[in-house]
């Protein structure tokens, strides 16, 4: 039997008001969906897998010296942001168009958290798996640099650098999530992006640049940040004087962030694609 | 007089070329059950989804406890509803999933607790509290659901198809919850459904769409009345052993012809082939004849037979 | 006659060699010798003295990096990444002194020389190259990375992370 009014502890005037922004309240509970219960714990062991077997393959390279040291850094933390980059995107594009496939949005779009707060959460719980890859690999970084001076500044830089592209490709996987018409080309959009950003750092270092071939580094923001990690990292230049390759990663973040921020009222709703409103 | 909750005026919906919801406008009060009735895209989920913010009218206004449709943070702090195609987190237990609403709409840790363990208690979910959602049956979450539309205690609860896919005892048992949210919490419930004795049951007041316009809204007794017409014939039930006493004796009233009805055998089917027969008197001969009646319907005078009349003539 | 003629020649004669001596200067570094551990950085000062009676050309004064041990193969670019600098003419008797950043990146015995070859727009190409005397550096070895060291790290941190995930797998079953 329905419980009489008098009797209830509803959200009346004498209930007590949560002090938490809804954006924390939604970040909360994606986390304990991914940490808890979902594919979090999974997705960090298989990365840490794969850590695990380039860095033995590295260390147990017989001639290594100074500054193949210093490379073998440099490669385990590109790995480290390339991978902690591809599980937060992988999460990020499942985010809005996955809770439609799964009937669970329409719930959270009837509650007074904006379409705002749902966004920011959601977007936050997904950088929580970029560091805790990057909480991963430390370990691995300090085995492979101690004794050449290389960790902290490789930590402070894969952090700095991996947490501008996490950010960045982050808030682009939740806007493909929020506009696509269906989680499979959410999904498919971002990966295909990913492999498009990151095939042309995988070119031969030793291949003709020139100025269009810097250009077209600069321009793509993975490139262009990975290529500023090595710069510092590997060919020992300052911290400033490569930082203009930091340019594209940041408008990314702001180009991306900035659409979803403003647009999440028009953009997170039931239905996706074309034809939703 | 009892206060307005909902008040919809010239809601209006479209997709492209397509009109799912045309100029709906009626008001709801406090206490009272609405029941949407329309056939298979008439535009009651539309229409639902408009009325708690879900989807932007392309025309017209509404207000929600005397908010403005211009203000949907607050109209949602007011709505309660029940999806039809909702979904639920299968990894969350049932406390969870009402905790984590309930503080969604505002409430403290403590409050949000206490909200949620009443909540399962009276949806009668208690015992399943504690087990994830995956492992409900769907009739515990259609009662999770209605749970989760009330965690906010809101003014008019909307519930969409809330039957839908129940046995009989589950659609029993949601009706009642129904029955006691009006009733126990004076909150408007708007009703979408299928299931015609279900509307007769519980609701107050009816609203027939059909092509997203509405085609009558009243009481069920006044929309009944209003298409039914003189009744020409009736369904008797009678005990399997007794049929052919019972129509030995109908056989003898005038202006009546009595059909059996092949896959029941316990059902006889009673039509009027004369002016001037009279249907009350085949109920008086079998009763007379000593043969227990288990029950004696008159067709046309169902809200079934009302609906049935307007959604295929278009108008009443 | 013939003795003034003879004169001429012995005039020019000594005019002409002065002039070719005074092209060629004299390179010598701060330091002959340098003990640093392996990644350590450190610097060479190379001065180039112009010791002759005519003003050099312009000049180009180049690092190299040679191993004394025919296993370690050393790359000049990873020893220093500024290896080339240019010189204006020196006057005689002008010195100018060039420093040279460099780090260590190879473990072993090396010899670090500077060669200063002539760049003028006549003389770029035709020599003469002077070399300095080498400088020599030992860097001590400093082997940080092995397999039995990363060992630990490779194995314990997956491990823990699977059981981990593992715990939370079967906790999620379980509740089901």
């Amino acid at each position: 039997m329905i419980a009489a009014v008098h009797e209830r502890v509803g959200a009346g005037e004498n209930a007590t008001r949560a002090r938490e922004p809804g954006w924390w309240l939604v970040a909360g509970q994606e986390c304990r969906d991914l940490w808890v219960s979902g594919r979090g714990p999974v997705l960090i062991f298989a990365f840490s897998v794969l850590l695990s077997v380039i860095t033995y393959l590295t260390a147990t390279n017989q001639v290594l010296n100074f500054l193949e040291q210093r490379e073998a850094v440099n490669l385990t933390l590109q790995v480290a942001v390339a991978v902690g980059v591809l599980v937060t995107l992988v999460v990020s594009a499942d985010a809005v168009s996955g809770e439609r496939e799964r009937g669970t949005l329409e719930s959270l779009l009837l509650t007074p958290v904006s379409r705002r707060g749902i966004v920011l959460g959601k977007l936050a719980a997904a950088l929580s798996l970029w560091f805790a890859a990057f909480v991963v690999a430390v370990p691995y970084v300090w085995v492979l640099g101690r004794g050449v001076s290389v960790v902290v500044p490789a930590l402070a830089l894969g952090l700095g650098v991996g947490t501008l592209l996490a950010l960045a490709l982050a808030a682009l996987g939740l806007l493909l999530s929020t506009v696509s018409s269906s989680n499979k080309v959410s999904l498919a959009v971002s990966l295909f992006l990913l492999l498009a950003l990151f095939a042309p750092t995988q070119l031969p270092t030793g291949a003709p640049q020139g100025w269009i071939g810097d250009v077209l580094v600069r321009v793509n923001p993975v490139a262009a940040a990975l290529h500023y990690v090595s710069a510092v990292l590997v060919n020992g230049r300052g911290w400033t004087r490569d930082l203009s390759y930091l340019i594209s990663p940041v408008v990314l973040v702001l180009l991306a962030g900035g659409v979803l921020v403003a647009a999440a009222p028009r953009i997170v709703r039931l239905h996706g694609g074309v034809s939703g409103s | 007089m009892t206060t307005v909750t909902l008040d919809a005026a010239g809601l209006t919906k479209r997709f492209g070329a397509r009109t799912a919801v045309d100029d709906v406008s009626f008001t709801a009060h406090r206490g009272e059950v609405l029941g949407l009735l329309g056939p298979n895209g008439a535009g009651k989920t539309t229409t639902i989804r408009l009325l708690t913010t879900v989807l932007t009218p392309t025309a017209g206004e509404f207000s929600v406890d005397g908010v403005p449709c211009s203000q949907p943070t607050e109209i949602r702090r007011r709505v309660g509803v029940l999806a039809e195609s909702a979904g639920y987190p299968g990894h969350q237990t049932g406390r969870d999933y009402l905790r984590y609403h309930a503080r969604l709409f505002g409430l403290a840790r403590r409050d949000a607790e206490t909200v949620a363990t009443r909540l399962l208690t009276e949806v009668g979910l208690a015992e399943r509290a504690s087990s994830r959602i995956s492992t409900y049956s769907r009739g515990m979450r259609q009662r999770l659901g209605i749970a989760r539309a009330l965690v906010n205690d809101p003014s008019v609860v909307f519930l969409d198809e809330p039957t839908l896919g129940l046995d009989p005892a589950g659609q029993r048992q949601v009706l009642g919850i129904v029955r006691d949210i009006a009733a126990g919490r004076g909150a408007t419930v708007v009703l979408s459904t299928h299931t015609l004795p279900e509307v007769e049951e519980v609701c107050t007041t009816v609203l027939i769409l059909n092509g997203g316009r509405v085609l009558t809204v009243g009481s069920v007794a006044d929309v009944t009345r209003a298409v039914a017409a003189a009744p020409r014939s009736a369904r008797l039930r009678v005990p399997f052993e007794s049929v052919d006493r019972a129509a030995d004796a109908l056989a003898g009233v005038t202006g009546l012809l009595v059909r059996a009805v092949d896959e029941r055998p316990d059902l006889l089917t009673i039509s009027m082939t004369a002016v001037g027969a009279d249907l009350n008197e085949a109920l008086r001969v079998v009763l007379a004849a000593g043969i227990p009646v288990l029950s004696f319907e008159v067709e046309g005078a169902r809200l079934g037979d009302a609906f049935a009349a307007m959604t295929t003539a278009g108008t009443p | 006659m013939r003795a003034r003629w003879a004169l001429v020649a012995g005039v020019l004669a000594a005019l002409a060699i002065p002039a070719a001596a005074a092209a060629t200067p004299d390179v010598t570094f701060d330091q002959d010798k340098v003990a640093v551990v392996l990644g350590d950085k450190f610097t060479l000062q190379t001065r180039v003295t112009n010791s002759g009676r005519a003003p050099t050309d312009l000049l180009l004064a180049h690092l190299n990096v040679a191993s004394l041990t025919s296993d370690v193969y050393v790359d000049p670019e990873d020893w220093s990444s500024r290896r080339t600098q240019e010189l204006g003419p020196l006057a005689p008797g002008e010195s100018t002194t060039l420093t040279w950043d460099i780090q260590a990146v190879n473990a072993g015995r090396f010899d670090i020389y500077v060669v200063v070859l002539p760049n003028g727009a006549a003389s770029a190409g035709h020599g003469p190259l002077t070399v300095s005397p080498p400088a020599y550096v030992r860097v001590a070895g400093r082997r940080t990375l092995d397999a039995g060291g990363a060992l630990p790290v490779v194995v314990v941190v997956p491990v823990l992370l699977g059981l981990a995930a593992g715990v939370s797998r079967f906790r999620l079953r379980r509740g089901a």
